[in-house]
């Protein structure tokens, strides 16, 4: 039996650290721990619960905006206090607009180089690629002579003996095979992704004021002046121009981005297979559709044991079901503490006591649902939305599965998506429903607008006695919520329970593995001093770890130190 | 025109990663620059740092670093430097986003001709919004350290006859300080 140490594995945000045990080359057992520990919501304490959002957008680089609004969320549930039409369109479009652009990077410059060899790319022929590419997509980017400079280069790059940014790569391992062509045409993308993430990142910034960190945000609404008559303020020039920005991303996600997916899910059918683990879902319902937040465009619930037909529904953001069924448990983590904390009840005391697979061997806390492990993502919205009925995600859903048949690749079910490819394929059905939705909301506000509707802030009233409330918002890692304890105006407690935690939580008191650690059990490996098979499945999370744990990893390592013991 | 970046790195959240946009947010507050000059406070940006310096003609990062040095002081890096960190030990403390920006920006033919990260060196990176005795007391020559980088980049600058408020918002409530108390030295007036 070999002992295998990845660490750290994510690519942004780093310190992910996982460890995995391999007999008769198959994972045999894993542990997945975050080098980092945590403690900002310590600075919230005592502070007016108004600017609480400012600080919890710094957790992230990423995430600036989803921290952002599950925080004023929070603070809005606790207080009852409902927001004007206008700003929950104008918060929703940001929020569209930034998982666009997450999703976008998550694909192409996060994880599509476990698939995708560089280093063939310069044995391919554009032309071919091309014709290819038509075949496949009408989109205009894919002419020969834009995928000849990109594999030229590709070739400079070879040719300098410096791989420069392509340093890291499992280049020609024996997991990786597409064509050469396959290789550049996805390559090709990957240059592209970049021009498009940027420009659903110009709508974050035109309606946010400012990226990264926002900041047109208040608790009870936005900050935005809404006046036809004042340049400068958000009129219909503005508004035209964010749909011009929009239409260029949706195009990029219908045309390239679901058909790259589609295409490497064909191509690697065995990944269906691979890397279920977890299969209870949870997410909450997201994109209000009134002040009060009580009917959404994106659904939540939660599914038990891979049973679609019994999935329940949370009806709204704050559902009852949702509040009392969360906790966090501390046996495995560098935490003080014996027992499962309801998170309005949280403690985060550091106990540090060295990496021990036995007993405490990470910086995450492990977040229960029922006091079970839950998945979270676009994998559990889609497959909660698909076994609710809901149009929007049976519309996209039944395309990418008709699309990876026509493509030459197996006749998915939605039970196929319990798997590496099916959180990939997840991400991008839910990037074409966020399109859809983006167009939506940025009608609902130009007409709420033009009907004389300028209002954007209801002003918070705080009461005497102590008050709780939850933040909820379906990031584009999966669930995140911010958990708050108002006392005489300020804060008494704060906890954020992150998409990741949920992820890449370790195991529970009752010594269930958390969703990465159980998705890599059983797992091949081709070779295993070279895990690639590992960064698959883990990548397929979208891991950012960096609200997961606060704080700096002190050895100073930065990249994936692969030890065999 | 000449573009510019100046561009402040850090987590406001975690001690003395804080002090890019410190840094940033006091000399935004005592100069006013020409036009061309963006000054942003970048936080801890990943790879939308990308976005921010492509085609700029010159970018200048301030950041905190952790190699080794006593706590406070001061080294500037070429692009060169930064990239050639490469694989080895982490530079800034917001790699890997710098690092593999700057390949990136290089491989799409987009870097900036000069970068140079400005970098402090930290005491203590626990969660907090207060910055370290040493840090703070860095402050000043840090600063003139940007003035005189700025002039060497032919970039134009005067200090204002009365600061502008520094924005420093997270700073601790508890211990109220004036962010325009700066420790330890003088600031040049005048630059050019």
């Amino acid at each position: 039996m070999a002992r295998i140490t990845i660490d750290p594995i994510t690519r942004i945000e780093g310190h992910l650290r996982i460890d995995v045990e391999v007999d008769n080359n198959a994972i045999s057992n894993a542990w997945a721990s975050c080098t980092m520990w945590r403690g900002i919501e310590k600075i919230l304490r005592g502070r007016d619960p108004r600017d609480a959002w400012l600080f919890t957008q710094r957790f992230c680089g990423v995430c600036t905006t989803v921290h952002a609004m599950a925080s004023v969320r929070a603070v809005e549930d606790a207080l009852q206090l409902e927001i004007p039409l206008n700003a929950q369109y104008i918060r929703n479009l940001i929020l569209i607009a930034h998982a666009l652009h997450d999703h976008i990077v998550h694909f192409y410059q996060l994880s599509a180089l476990d698939w995708v060899d560089v280093l063939q790319i310069p044995k391919a022929d554009p032309a071919a690629t091309s014709k290819l590419a038509e075949s496949l997509s009408p989109w205009t980017g894919n002419s020969r002579l834009e995928l000849k400079a990109a594999q030229d280069r590709v070739k400079a790059v070879a040719a300098s003996g410096q791989l420069g940014i392509f340093q890291n790569g499992y280049w020609g391992h024996p997991a990786m095979h597409l064509s050469p062509d396959v290789n550049l045409l996805a390559f090709s993308h990957y240059v592209q992704a970049l021009e498009y993430q940027r420009k659903a990142l110009q709508v974050v910034g035109m309606l946010g004021s400012k990226t990264p960190h926002i900041q047109n945000l208040t608790v009870g609404g936005v900050a935005n002046a809404i006046d036809l008559d004042t340049p400068g303020s958000l009129d219909m020039n503005r508004l035209e121009a964010i749909r011009i920005l929009l239409d260029e991303v949706v195009r990029f996600v219908n045309e390239v981005y679901l058909v790259d997916v589609c295409a490497v899910a064909a191509m690697y059918p065995e990944w269906f297979k691979i890397g279920s683990g977890v299969k209870n879902y949870m997410a909450v319902p997201d994109l209000p559709l009134n002040g009060n937040g009580l009917a959404y465009d994106l659904p939540g619930g939660y599914i038990h044991a891979g049973d679609l037909a019994a999935v329940k529904t949370f009806q709204t953001a704050a559902d009852p079901i949702f509040r009392q069924s969360v906790t966090e448990d501390v046996i495995h983590a560098y935490y003080q503490g014996d027992k499962p904390l309801h998170p309005w009840k949280g403690e985060t005391e550091p106990q540090f006591t060295g990496w021990d697979g036995d007993k405490k061997y990470s910086w995450v806390k492990a977040p229960r649902f029922n006091g079970e492990p839950a998945q979270v993502g676009p994998l559990a919205q889609v497959l909660i939305g698909y076994a609710q009925g809901h149009p929007l995600t049976q519309k996209y859903t039944n395309a990418v599965i008709e699309k990876i048949a026509a493509l030459g690749g197996p006749h998915a079910t939605p039970a196929a998506l319990h798997s590496t490819l099916g959180r990939h394929a997840a991400r991008a059905i839910r990037a074409c429903m966020l399109g859809e939705l983006a167009h939506k909301h940025l009608q609902l506000l130009t007409e709420n607008i033009a009907k004389g509707d300028y209002n954007v802030f209801n002003p918070p009233v705080f009461p005497d006695h102590e008050v709780e409330g939850v933040g909820t918002h379906e990031a584009p890692r999966g669930t995140l919520s911010h958990w708050i304890v108002i006392q005489d105006a300020k804060i008494k407690n704060y906890q954020a329970v992150v998409p990741s935690t949920w992820n890449a939580s370790p195991r529970d008191g009752a010594g269930n593995h958390g969703p990465y650690e159980a998705s890599l059990l059983g797992t091949p490996l081709a070779r295993p001093e070279e895990p690639l098979e590992v960064l698959r499945t883990v990548h397929s999370f979208d891991p950012c770890m960096a609200c997961a744990c606060h704080a700096f990893d002190p050895s100073g390592r930065r990249i994936a130190q692969v030890k065999v013991l | 025109m000449k573009t510019v970046l100046i561009g402040g790195m850090g987590n406001v959240l975690l001690g003395d990663d804080g002090v890019g946009p410190y840094l940033l947010r006091l000399l935004a507050s005592r100069y006013a620059f020409e036009k061309g000059v963006e000054i942003v406070d970048l936080g801890t940006p990943a790879l939308d740092l990308l976005h921010r310096i492509s085609k700029k003609g010159s970018v200048i990062l301030i950041d905190s670093i952790d190699i080794g040095l006593p706590p406070g002081a001061v080294r500037l890096f070429t692009k060169q430097e930064i990239i050639r960190q490469g694989g080895s030990a982490r530079l800034e403390t917001h790699s890997p986003a710098l690092t593999d920006t700057l390949l990136g920006a290089e491989f799409l033919g987009v870097c900036p001709e000069e970068v140079v990260l400005v970098g402090i060196q930290v005491e203590s990176l626990e969660p907090g919004c207060t910055l370290s005795a040493s840090v703070e007391s860095a402050l000043p020559r840090a600063m003139t350290e940007t003035l005189h980088l700025l002039n060497r980049m032919g970039i134009k600058c005067h200090c204002r006859q009365e600061p502008e408020g520094s924005g420093i918002w997270w700073a601790d409530a508890a211990t109220p300080k004036s962010p325009l108390d700066l420790r330890g030295g003088a600031v040049p007036t005048t630059i050019d």
